[in-house]
């Protein structure tokens, strides 16, 4: 089992060292001189416009929030699904309803236009 | 082992907790909360709750925190000034605190699976959480399917455009 494992960790160490070096010799041997424009946040190779601290529309917010919801709904099929053959159609139904309800839900939103851009 | 894990799990949850509170910048608190969340996983699995674990990195660190940052940046809570430069001060804590959670995790990752067997006085194994939700608590999970339906509507309700007849 821990043989598996072991080209892993040699990757995992070759990434750390390989980006520990880099950072160490960069700041042992390159030059630092630090000016405004250099310190200044990188936007796609564009001058910064404005300040990233801004207020975001509430859209986002109805986007994450219903991502929570079916977020957790999946959070119940994770113990269904390892179970699912030992819970038969008993099982299978009940997964069924517990996503009809949700669905009803989702249609909901969908139908008001929520999940919509404009 | 297992000991020894369980006390450098708590400190990182204490310190960075303790870090998230005392945080002026309401950002950096949310990622000092994210690593509190991570030590907190793994010290579920410690206690063999393999299936609890995974919940607390989706649900919480994932989805949650998601939800606290819209939250930040939709008020407008962060600070509008930007400290000069890259600093030591501010992200230095949060690598300190992540890179020792990261060892935890391979440390446990590694261990001997004969060892693994003697962790936590019980285990709790994913296929016994099916079996209890939709065996004896059958209703009760059509019942929390509801609680997300009225949370899918309400956030609905709370974030839709005023209509002409609200304003």
């Amino acid at each position: 089992m821990l043989d598996s494992y072991l080209p892993i960790l040699t990757l995992i160490i070759i990434a750390l060292g390989f980006s520990v070096a880099v950072i160490v010799l960069s700041r042992l041997v390159g030059e630092n001189k630090p000016s405004a424009v250099k310190l200044a946040p990188y936007e796609c190779g564009m001058p910064p416009v404005g300040s990233a601290h801004e207020q975001f529309s509430i859209k986002f917010y109805i986007i994450a929030m219903l991502f929570i919801v079916f977020d957790i709904e999946v959070v119940f099929m994770y113990p269904w699904a390892v179970m699912f053959k030992r819970l038969g159609l008993f099982g299978f139904m009940e997964m069924g309803v517990f996503i009809l309800i949700l669905l009803v839900g989702y249609a909901y939103v969908w139908k008001k236009g929520a999940l919509e851009w404009e | 082992m297992s000991a020894l894990l369980f006390y450098i799990l708590g400190f990182i949850m204490l310190a960075a907790t303790l870090l998230c509170i005392t945080r002026r910048n309401p950002v950096h608190a949310v990622i000092y909360l994210v690593a509190s969340f991570f030590a907190l996983a793994i010290m579920f699995y410690l206690l063999g709750a393999p299936l609890v674990a995974a919940f607390e990195v989706i649900v919480y660190a994932g989805a949650i925190m998601v939800l606290f940052l819209f939250i930040i940046m939709m008020l407008g809570l962060a600070p509008q000034e930007t400290p000069e430069g890259p600093g030591w001060k501010r992200w230095g804590p949060l690598v300190l605190l992540s890179s020792s959670l990261m060892i935890c995790t391979l440390m446990l990752i590694f261990q001997d699976p004969a060892a693994s067997k003697e962790i936590g006085a019980f285990y709790l194994a994913p296929q016994a959480v099916g079996e209890a939700l939709f065996g004896r608590y059958a209703l009760a999970v059509e019942v929390i399917s509801f609680q997300l339906l009225f949370a899918t509507i309400g956030a609905y309700m709370l974030g839709k455009p005023l209509s002409k007849g609200d304003q």
